[in-house]
């Protein structure tokens, strides 16, 4: 029998409205974590297609997973930066680095540092990171409403702010779009040298999803808008579930045992005896002007 | 003065409670070490980052090392004085590993899962994987710069919510350093880390991370306290670093040259030799 007096009807209101508080700051909690996806754990690495990449390289990616490297991606390059193209792929078959940096264990930068090792989603509701395994370190997707920074440092990876959607209306985000800006370069598609454009204003505009069919397949479906392209360039890059739980993960370092040495403009070689060594024909011998010792 | 309707209204409002709130006090177990954090800086000590924070760099470490890791101490900054790089190659761009990557040269992120701690570093490392899934050590480590990080969650003060992290590294490849003088780990890269991470009781601002070496290279294990500040910024920029970035030395062989402004080769130490060009065909300039 409900107590009609003026204090129990208070002390049963102040109950009611504490347990209801409660009940909706931990339903709140409740749903947020269920909000975000549970099946992107586990160490992810792109789709290959043996196919496509050349018999005896096949770590050798690209942009677009579907096509050969360098030309035979047939981006869609204006005319200047298709010579930057036929000049690179010229310049590594003389033996030079060509467009290709990474070759000097710069980093990839976007969206190259996406194609190589295996990475990992670390789902946060401020922040989506990606843990990459190559020369890269890690990238940031700020989901946390976030505007434009007014004085972005430019890097080679990028500032990206990503927004999850619920796509399919089940009350769980299935979809995270990114778009990220604020480049520093150079940077490749691919090890060919294949350009984005050296004023580094590219745009990138994301959408990871797992796939539908197959619960192993995350796409990161990725559109370049960038000065050297004559249209934005769209390619649904897969990524396979390598393993969800994972005993050791690869620890990889350009650096260690990378025998290009670049002096000046020039590339060389270092033997195996720690010696240098030309790697085109005919190539003069670095400038030693600095050294007042004859050579031995 | 308690009435059954009063129970009655209780209790009605606890069985509405949804399962949600137990998953609530789940993530509740974690602490919170959200944010950047920077390295604590003691002002005075001159010279770069050290590995115990309150002492400069080098010898003003006072590492206990055996007499034979002295001399490559000594050695290592003899060589700097003279323009090498010492014991300390990670000048070239290669990984630092454990403990130097601990330093937070530039700041550190730390992102707790149940299964994993992240440490992410940016720096001359990537980031650092501790995970606290109950796994036992692999049968085989395959050796890494930053090692194999086992963890365990402890609650120490007692109040329902995890507070320390304990850490356990193993499984190295070297060579690694603790600072840039190329104060030196043992070469046989048996290097055992043991830690203890947590926030300050009295200033939350500061996260500790004990660290205890078991090394070779050592007399007896050492313990230094590292400190990060938080950066009450909620929005902190992260830097990206890459030491091959602009970086003008140049190995070759058992030698490291520069690369003056104008892309030449120079020497780095007094009347050091050029490179031996004996592969080239051209006469030397």
């Amino acid at each position: 029998m409900l107590d009609r007096s003026p204090s129990g009807a208070l002390a049963v209101a102040l109950i009611s409205v504490t347990m209801t508080m409660a009940m909706t700051i931990g339903r709140a909690q409740a749903f947020d974590e269920g909000k975000y996806p549970t099946t992107w754990k586990g160490q992810w690495v792109r789709v290959v297609h043996p196919e496509i990449e050349i018999e005896g390289a096949v770590f050798q990616g690209g942009f677009d997973q579907t096509k050969h490297w360098g030309i035979e991606q047939e981006a869609p390059l204006t005319p200047e930066y298709r010579k930057v193209l036929e000049d690179s792929m010229k310049d590594q078959a003389e033996g030079g680095l060509g467009n290709y940096p990474n070759a000097q264990c710069l980093p990839s930068g976007m969206p190259r540092m996406m194609t190589f090792g295996s990475h990992e989603y670390v789902i946060t509701p401020e922040t989506t990171y990606i843990l990459l395994s190559g020369s890269d370190h890690l990238r940031r997707i700020f989901t946390d409403g976030r505007d434009w920074p007014q004085k972005p440092q430019p890097t080679y990876g990028g500032y990206s702010i990503g927004r999850w959607i619920d796509r399919d209306g089940t009350g769980r985000y299935n979809v995270l779009l990114s778009e990220t800006r604020y480049f520093k370069g150079p940077r490749a598609y691919d090890a060919t040298g294949l350009p984005l454009a050296f004023d580094n204003q590219s745009i990138f505009m994301e959408r990871f999803f797992m796939d539908k069919d197959d619960p192993d397949i995350l796409h990161d479906l990725t559109t370049v808008i960038d000065n050297a392209l004559t249209r934005p360039w769209t390619s649904d890059r897969q990524f396979r579930r390598v393993s969800e739980k994972v005993v050791q993960w690869p620890e990889t370092w350009c650096q260690e045992s990378n025998a290009n040495v670049v002096i000046g403009k020039e590339n060389y070689f270092l033997r195996t005896d720690g010696l240098l060594m030309p790697t085109k024909r005919n190539q003069a011998a670095p400038d030693l002007r600095y050294f007042n010792r004859l050579r031995q | 003065m308690l009435h059954r309707s009063l129970i009655g209204a209780t209790l009605l409002a606890a069985l509405a409670m949804p399962a949600g709130g137990a998953r609530a006090s789940d993530d509740a177990k974690y602490p919170d070490w959200t944010g950047q954090w920077e390295r604590f800086a003691v002002r005075g000590l001159g010279g770069q980052p050290s590995h115990d924070q309150t002492k400069p760099w080098g010898f003003g470490q006072q590492a206990p090392l055996t007499p034979e890791y002295q001399a490559v101490l000594a050695a290592s900054i003899a060589d700097q004085a003279n323009g090498g790089l010492g014991n300390f190659p990670t000048t070239l761009g290669r990984a630092a590993g454990m403990p130097n990557m601990m330093m937070a040269f530039g700041p550190l992120e730390l992102i707790i899962t149940p299964e994993t701690t992240y440490v992410l570093i940016g720096w001359h490392d990537h980031y650092r994987r501790i995970f606290t899934d109950g796994r036992d050590w692999p049968a085989e480590i395959e050796p890494t710069y930053s090692g194999y990080s086992i963890g365990r969650w402890i609650d120490e003060g007692g109040g329902g919510r995890y507070d320390v992290l304990q850490v356990e590294t193993r499984g190295f490849k070297g060579p690694r350093a603790y600072d840039e003088t190329g104060l030196p780990l043992h070469f046989d890269n048996q290097s055992i880390f043991k830690e203890r991470i947590y926030r300050d009781k009295a200033d939350p601002n500061i996260l500790h991370d004990e660290i205890t070496t078991i090394d070779h290279a050592l007399t007896h294990p050492w313990t230094v306290d590292k400190r990060y500040v938080h950066n009450p910024d909620p929005r902190p920029e992260w830097r990206e670093f890459y030491t091959t970035e602009d970086n003008a030395q140049i190995a070759v062989g058992k030698e490291n040259y520069f690369l003056s402004a104008d892309g030449l080769l120079m020497p780095t130490k007094k009347n050091q030799a050029p490179p031996d060009l004996r592969y080239f065909k051209q006469p030397r300039k």
